[in-house]
């Protein structure tokens, strides 16, 4: 069979959400994705840690807003594969009546996640973030999410792939004016800021950032880390929650969780 | 023994008295010698390549060929004791809790799956299949002709029996239908794998048995989409070409990190098992393409109302 019979998904070309997938041990990466991936893990090998660390960002936000927060509204834009602790799985043990919509613009994506999450109050769509009114004029997103109630939107490990010639925060800011007052926004995001504890120099943190940069841009989206400050940005109008926006394992740890910060930005704030 | 195909299919189905009490087998999510010893075989491979040895030199260890080495690491043969423990002391596994679980690992592998009870019921190379399904914690499959076997009814099970002209009696062709429904349960068991089948048009449009069993068949397929554990999905005529015309195929995926997925491909006599990544890889490509042109999930309902209309 000749390999153009696949059109919209292209498993010979190098794919962020499948790079993730190998990450975190999944199996549905292809061998162009693993020899970025490995080529990744070679020159960082923490990257391995810092997917983990994400998801355990992810279940400590979601848990945090379906319960505390009482939110019953997600959007996750940018959701990648489907793996172990799915948005929907991790608020609806909390809130079993918590809606979700899980958006990606990647056509592997979105037929896992529509195959595998999808199901009552979840569903999952194909668009893209940076269109954001795609997204919230999508009629599956209307029928469920309702624009007048608190939302949360999950931004995790996605906004990196947005370079600033794309228009992030006029994105973001967009999603923000549409969301009602009380509404949650959860971010996290890679940087090459130096982690609090590292025996790294500045430059070779510098130098190990910007090749894994170089590296992503052999896939279907590059890569852009940020710092602090720009991360921040991403938060005009909301007011952070404590502990404001922190290294990721540094987000209300769990008290098991070992905290070797460093790699991803993230936090959460409330729409004023 | 002969077979059209697993999932539309024979192989379970060749006649040979069962014993009653087989019909509760299999609700447990059994793990099944052929994935016991490929997890075994998974883990030997690491340890030995982590060691930078060669299987020649691992062979040498247990007084075994190369090929031996090589049967073993996939989980083709049995495994004795002794070879494990050789083994483990060449790849320097001395801590005596991590030598007694693998031991006791390797030992269950040598333990038979739960279609033994069928005897000879099943062909050999069926067997396999059996135990793999019923390890497996995703199914994908593809079916261009039949209703996957999974999720076929009594009825239409034996016109696809009948109509594959094996000349057997009503006796024995109870027996084949016993047997399915006893790879059915895996679907309603405790922890259940994850079914996610693509159906041609064709095999949804073909009136196997008739008007009448066809519509109890379309029946049934509505009935397990409301299974928490089932996706499916329909591949309609009109996406033409597409990228399994070759025909019908599984990939099966297990849990354990370290287990390869295993693509099992059917024919009349015999069937094939990739576990090869680049094979497999291949396969799971196409599986992505047909799944991405075929209509979504939430629609199947809708389409099987239709066709259950114009049965």
């Amino acid at each position: 069979m000749p390999d153009d019979w696949t059109t919209r998904i292209n498993t010979g070309v190098p794919n962020p959400a499948r790079i993730y997938d190998y990450f975190l041990g999944g199996k549905d990466n292809f061998p162009a994705d693993r020899e970025v991936a490995e080529q990744v893990v070679a020159i960082a090998p923490v990257a391995l840690d810092i997917v983990e660390d994400n998801r355990a960002f992810l279940r400590r936000v979601v848990r945090f807003l379906a319960g505390e927060a009482g939110i019953r509204q997600f959007v996750d834009l940018g959701s990648g594969l489907p793996t172990q602790g799915n948005v929907h799985e991790i608020a609806q043990a909390t809130a079993p009546d918590a809606r979700v919509v899980y958006v990606d613009n990647d056509a592997m994506v979105v037929t896992h996640s529509r195959a595998l999450l999808a199901g009552r109050n979840t569903v999952a769509i194909e668009a893209d973030l940076r269109d954001p009114d795609s997204v919230m004029e999508h009629p599956e997103v209307r029928q469920l999410i309702d624009f007048d109630q608190p939302i949360a939107l999950l931004l995790l490990a996605i906004l990196h792939f947005v370079p600033d010639d794309e228009d992030p925060f006029g994105v973001v800011a967009r999603f923000r004016d549409a969301l009602p007052a009380g509404s949650y926004l959860a971010i996290s995001h890679g940087t090459r800021d130096i982690p609090a504890r590292t025996d790294m120099s500045p430059e070779a943190m510098a130098e190990m950032g910007a090749k894994v940069e170089r590296l992503y841009q052999l896939t279907t989206a590059s890569l852009v880390t940020r710092t602090r400050a720009r991360v921040e940005r991403f938060f005009d109008g909301f007011d952070l929650l404590d502990p404001g926006l922190v290294e990721i394992q540094l987000w209300r740890p769990d008290e098991s969780e070992p905290l070797l910060p460093g790699g991803f930005y993230g936090g959460v704030g409330r729409k004023r | 023994m002969t077979a059209l195909d697993n999932s539309g299919g024979m192989a379970d189905c060749v006649a040979i008295p069962l014993p009653g009490e087989l019909m509760t087998e299999g609700r447990t999510a059994p793990a099944g010698p052929t994935v016991q010893r490929m997890l075994v075989g998974a883990k030997l491979r690491r340890l030995r390549t982590e060691m930078g040895l060669s299987r020649e030199e691992a062979g040498e260890a247990i007084r075994a060929s190369e090929w031996k080495i090589h049967r073993l690491e996939n989980g083709q043969v049995g495994f004795k004791e002794r070879d494990i423990i050789d083994l483990l002391r060449l790849y320097q596994v001395t801590d005596p809790t991590e030598v007694a679980e693998f031991v006791s690992l390797a030992r269950e592998a040598n333990t038979p799956g739960w279609w033994q009870h069928y005897g000879d019921v099943l062909p050999q190379w069926f067997r396999t299949y059996v135990d793999l399904e019923s390890a497996a914690a995703l199914i994908r499959t593809y079916e261009g002709q039949f209703i996957p076997g999974l999720l076929q009814t009594d009825a239409y099970m034996r016109a696809v029996v009948q109509g594959a002209h094996l000349d057997e009696s009503a006796e024995e062709l109870g027996r084949r239908v016993r047997l399915r429904m006893a790879r059915q349960q895996l679907l309603t068991r405790e922890q259940p794998p994850r079914v996610w089948a693509v159906i041609d048009e064709a095999a949804l449009r073909r009136p196997v048995g008739g008007r009448e069993v066809m519509a109890g068949q379309l029946e049934r397929l509505i009935e397990a989409t409301k299974l928490p554990n089932v996706t499916l999905q329909v591949l309609p005529f009109e996406v033409g070409a597409h990228a399994a015309m070759l025909g019908a195929f599984s990939i099966l995926r297990f849990a354990d990190r370290e287990l390869p997925d295993v693509v099992y491909l059917e024919h009349l006599t015999n069937a094939v098992y990739l576990d090869k990544r680049d094979e497999a890889e291949r396969y799971l490509d196409v599986m992505e393409s047909i799944c991405d042109e075929s209509e979504p999930p939430a629609r199947t309902v809708e389409l099987l109302e239709k066709l259950l209309d114009e049965v």
